[in-house]
């Protein structure tokens, strides 16, 4: 069903140096696999257009995959010109966007 | 067990955590942590005008409070407040201090504003085990805050990497104060969140810890809490530190009836290098947003924008244009979109021109002309890069006064 994956997901994001970090994560095994499988570095490009060269780590013991927006941030918060120069919402603004979610995971 | 707590995330955080935290139950250590890489920069700037200062002011109103409490009740005192000059801080504390230096790599990096090493938990150990009763450090890792009275407490060598590792995760839940406890939390709409307690760490022997905080106050302590702030600015999974390399990925959270369980952390050794935080002044910025209401929203930022530009020519201006309008809208503020634009100039006069350039323009632009706030005089603005070195060529230090 089309849902914002916040429905399901939490996340947090913050600034280091000029990269920014989101960490994503979900509340039970099926929905990890789940998040595991949608959440690819493509798709994540699809949804916030903005991330370009991305890493993508996954943390299955905490149900969290941690991706790294490099040089999303310039020069670091100081002298970034971006809206949100610390990326503290880039994890709100993902979790706002709506994506198709199984029905049995909601 | 150690008990520590924490009482600061950043420099600016609640000025009453420090009592909060003495006064809701008992503690062995308090913990804060003042020094953002924004930090570095901001306290760069003070020591330029006054070379007496670069530490974090608030911190030394926190101790003209609290600092006799503490000592009564036996709580030790470790904080980064320090920042650029540790010693300056530690000379202002009537108590048995240690300090932390050798951070300070300002002469290896002459270009640079600041340029500090994370240094790590062993000095901190190093003072509380020569009887400090507040340890002032400058650049160290958050995590030592938490590592180093920990190691200190139970006589860990430096490799023991698990139970270090186990610490290190334990201060990284801490670092942040309320972000631990429902502070900036996605599902804070299931907890009450007003006023977030602040977080308390419970350390075992082995490295692992309990996540707390004082009864009858705010927020709460869970897994999902915990979780968000284990996902804040990390990278990969080998966390670097320049104790231990943390593994994240061998983290066990247990939900607890007080609290989580931290368990089965796994460590390896450090990296040989240590990481140096470079702030560098970039040059000066000023910035405007012009609101554009109504129709022809493209046409009038293009207008704008023309306009500025024949004045002070297009040299660092970075423009961003917020479709935030909605048509045919039912409130002013829904049918305006803003119009962002920053300069970054290494000439201060450029960056002030700009605030000039902009306001001429008030009767002389598109209609509907006003801007969210009239440009000042522009600041100076840092940049900031990591810097890696080698171990011998940091030399740190306790020093006890």
């Amino acid at each position: 069903m089309k849902r914002p994956l916040g429905t399901i997901a939490g996340a947090r994001s913050g600034d280091k140096g000029g990269d920014a970090n989101l960490g994503v994560w979900v509340r039970s095994d099926e929905a990890y696999e789940w998040l595991n499988g949608f959440l690819t570095v493509e798709k994540l490009r699809e949804l916030l257009p903005e991330a370009q060269d991305v890493s993508r780590y996954e943390l299955p013991n905490l149900r969290a995959l941690n991706f790294v927006l490099h040089g999303l941030l310039g020069d670091g918060v100081a002298s970034s010109t971006r809206f949100d120069p610390q990326a503290k919402a880039l994890g709100e603004w993902l979790r706002g966007r709506v994506v198709e979610i199984p029905e049995e995971l909601l | 067990m150690i008990r520590i707590g924490n009482a600061s995330g950043f420099y600016g955080d609640r000025l009453s955590a420090m009592r909060e935290q003495l006064e809701g139950g008992h503690l062995d250590v308090l913990t804060g942590d003042y020094l953002a890489e924004l930090t570095m920069l901001i306290l760069g700037r003070d020591r330029m005008k006054d070379s007496s200062l670069g530490y974090a002011k608030t911190f030394l109103r926190q101790m003209e409070d609290c600092l006799a409490l503490a000592l009564d009740r036996g709580v030790k005192i470790v904080v980064n407040a320090g920042g650029l000059n540790p010693e300056g801080l530690a000379r202002k504390l009537d108590a048995k201090v240690g300090y932390v230096t050798g951070d300070d790599l300002k002469a290896r990096f002459p270009e640079a504003l600041t340029a500090n090493a994370y240094l790590g938990a062993w000095e901190i150990a190093d003072c509380l085990k020569q009887g400090a009763q507040v340890v002032v450090t400058g650049r160290v890792t958050d995590a030592s805050l938490v590592v180093g009275p920990a190691a200190a407490h139970f006589g860990w060598a430096r490799d023991d990497w698990d139970r270090l590792a186990g610490a290190t995760v334990a201060g990284h839940v801490l670092e942040c104060g309320t972000q631990a406890t429902g502070g900036n939390y996605s599902f804070f709409t299931e907890i009450d969140v007003t006023r977030p307690g602040f977080p308390i760490a419970e350390i075992g022997e082995d490295g692992s810890s309990l996540i707390t905080k004082h009864d009858g106050t705010g927020g709460a302590v869970t897994v999902d809490t915990v979780t968000a702030q284990l996902l804040y600015e990390i990278g990969a999974p080998e966390y670097l530190g320049p104790d231990v390399t943390t593994h994240f990925d061998t983290i066990r959270l247990d939900e607890d009836p007080r609290g989580v369980r931290i368990s089965g952390v796994k460590g390896s050794p450090p990296p040989d290098t240590l990481k140096v935080c470079l702030n560098t002044l970039g040059g000066f910025r000023n910035s405007t947003s012009f609101v554009l209401t109504g129709l022809d929203v493209e046409a009038k930022a293009a207008l704008v924008r023309r306009q500025l530009e024949n004045a002070i020519g297009d040299e660092g201006l970075t423009w961003t244009l917020a479709r935030t309008d909605q048509a045919d809208a039912a409130t002013e503020e829904q049918a305006s979109a803003l119009l962002h634009v920053t300069i970054k100039t290494t000439d201060p006069k450029r960056a002030k021109g700009f605030s000039r350039a902009a306001i001429e323009l008030a009767l002389a632009s598109y209609p509907g002309f006003h801007v969210t706030a009239p440009p000042g005089d522009g600041t100076p603005f840092g940049v900031y890069k990591a810097a890696y070195v080698g171990r011998d060529e940091v030399s740190a230090k306790a020093v006890m006064l």
